[in-house]
């Protein structure tokens, strides 16, 4: 292994852990506030994705990668909510609410992906990279487009993580999280801070289909593979804090592209998943997170 | 015109589908004043509360505040809707967020806060409640002041407090959404002797700023120091409306909710 090797890995693990990050926090922003885990997460990737391609590429409406992605986050907000009034809403009070959200959000998720596969049809599709060239950092060559891709992701991620910690919005969305009741009592409107979460994390799902269609390609199953490793990051990480998950995307990404190169793209699942195993064995509640029995 | 009562309920129903808990509660409040609750465990006193906050839905009866009707008038929904998923098929009849911003307060019994926010978190939420009604800073200044305990713990997290820190912190929670009516369900229970006088006294303190109380408390003594009226709640029914007049003894009250030959 030559240091450019070393070099090249590290930066896709890179580029792979900011596009985890994304995915893996929009996941758990819905699992820590609404107590449940959605599995049509991974077509709101795709869905965003989609959207963005319609209105950008000039193969459809030709509006620019800009104006593409702007609809396509708004849009896939408006969707999350509108997913959230139908399929979790219904439940927000029955005990078994996380057992029914399993059933309903994968049937959503079925749903959709059929719809993006009438509406576009199942083969590739490229959003296209939006910068090209590459630029040098520290006498590496890296494009770009991801670079900025991963750039991106980490500017979200800080604005998400002020938002929740300072605003007094964000501040509300983690006291419902914590205590429904209480937060209710408060005066705080808990259908709409669901909602609003619910449609926050369809929006970055969105930003993480987007990016990944920029720098790769998209189909219509391009959310679940992400989908799972972002189901690992959370599990792994940890949701005790905001930054958990984010950690642990860089940390599965590292691994991920270290193991890609050892074992080859076949073995790397299951070296990843023997891993994580490992470590929920010896630390249940997640590699940064704390335990919680004290009170 | 005389003025509309703070709080006028008129024979509320209510409990947990399929089991009614409580039945035609009347109580009044006038504005200024102060009732007390009292009435053996689990006879329906939080179900009551969690009722009149809008938590859970009214079945039967009437709640106005300040003579504006907080739950949705008319009777329940046909039984046979019952049977159905109520958050899908039913409206709701109360809203308690609704409920909070007109300045109907509820310090719920054995609040638990929310336990991974700091204590200055949890107080900077209120002003969802307080809707302008009064400025954040100074309702933080005067929480601070009752309770020099919470100003010392404001950078803790909720977990970490003791139990009476936790219930100081729940009732300044309450006094930052500037209450016009604050509800306080057990605010000393389960606490040590010494810190039970502390917060009867700073509770004592907020009635005589003029905040009007309904207090649940199992404590007569400390009922009568604070209210005007007191209802017996046994069963699920106000089985008695004693005026501060002829408040009696605890002997006489246990004799009346019990009967005669009660030990
Ligand atoms: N969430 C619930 N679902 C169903 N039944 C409940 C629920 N909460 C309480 N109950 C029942 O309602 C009844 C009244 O309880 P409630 O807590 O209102 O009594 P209480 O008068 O406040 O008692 P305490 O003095 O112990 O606080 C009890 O029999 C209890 O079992
Ligand atoms: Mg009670």
């Amino acid at each position: 292994m030559t240091l450019d090797t070393i070099a090249l890995i590290l930066l896709g693990g890179v580029v792979l852990g900011a596009l985890y990050a994304l995915m893996a926090t929009g996941l758990a922003l819905v699992w820590t506030t609404l107590g449940i885990f959605n599995f049509a997460h991974g077509t709101f990737i795709a869905l965003g994705a989609y959207i963005a391609w319609q209105i950008a590429s000039t193969d459809a409406f030709g509006a620019g990668f800009v104006v593409g992605s702007l609809v396509s986050v708004i849009g896939m907000f408006l969707i999350g909510t509108a997913v959230y009034y139908l399929l979790i809403k219904p439940f927000e009070r029955s005990p078994d609410i996380v057992v029914k959200s399993v059933i309903t959000t994968l049937a959503g998720a079925t749903i959709l992906e059929n719809l993006i596969n009438i509406a576009w049809g199942p083969r590739n599709k490229q959003l296209g990279a939006v910068l090209t060239g590459d630029i040098q950092i520290i006498g590496l060559v890296i494009s770009r487009n991801e670079a900025a891709a991963v750039a991106v992701s980490l500017l979200i991620l800080a604005a998400l993580g002020i938002f929740l910690q300072r605003a007094p919005l964000g501040r509300a969305m983690r006291a419902v999280a914590q205590n429904r009741e209480a937060a209710q009592l408060m005066g705080i409107d808990v259908v709409r801070l669901y909602a609003v979460a619910f449609g926050l994390s369809a929006a970055l799902a969105a930003i993480a289909g987007i990016l990944i269609g920029s720098i790769r390609f998209m189909n219509p199953l391009m959310g679940s593979d992400p989908l799972m490793k972002a189901l690992i990051v959370v599990i792994f990480g940890g949701i005790a804090r905001f930054t958990g998950p984010i950690y642990a995307a860089f940390i599965v990404g590292l691994l991920e592209a270290f193991m890609t190169y050892a074992v080859g793209l076949y073995w790397s699942p299951t070296v990843l998943f023997v891993i994580m195993i490992v470590v929920l064995v010896a630390k249940p509640e997640g590699l940064f997170g704390k335990h919680r029995k004290s009170v | 015109m005389t003025q509309p009562l703070l709080l006028d309920v008129r024979g509320l129903d209510g409990g947990y589908e399929p089991l009614q808990i409580f039945r035609k509660i009347d109580l009044q409040l006038a504005q200024g004043g102060a009732v007390g609750l009292f009435g053996p465990n689990g006879h329906g006193k939080t179900t009551f509360l969690r009722t009149l906050s809008g938590i859970i839905d009214p079945w039967d009866g009437n709640i106005f505040f300040e003579g504006v009707q907080l739950n949705r008038p008319g009777p329940r929904g046909s039984r046979r809707w019952r049977n159905f998923n109520y958050d899908a098929v039913t409206r709701r009849r109360m809203d308690a967020k609704a409920v909070a911003r007109a300045g109907l307060i509820h310090v719920p019994q054995g609040n638990l806060l929310f336990p991974d926010m700091t204590v200055a978190e949890t107080l900077s939420i209120a002003p969802y409640a307080s809707s302008g009604r009064a400025s954040a800073s100074e309702r933080l200044d005067y929480v601070f002041h009752l309770f020099p305990r919470v100003k010392e713990r404001r950078t803790s997290k909720i977990r970490f407090l003791s139990g009476g820190e936790r219930q100081m912190v729940a009732i300044g929670v309450g006094l930052m959404a500037a209450p016009k009516l604050l509800i306080l369900d057990e605010p000393t229970l389960g606490l040590s002797p010494k810190l039970r006088g502390e917060l009867s006294e700073a509770i004592l303190t907020i009635r005589q700023s003029g905040v009007p109380l309904i207090v649940v408390d199992q404590d007569i003594a400390f009922l009568e120091s604070l209210i005007d009226v007191l209802y017996l709640f046994d069963h699920g029914r106000i089985s008695r409306r004693i005026e501060k007049a002829d408040m009696p003894t605890h002997e006489e009250i246990m004799k009346l909710m019990f009967g005669e030959d009660h030990q």
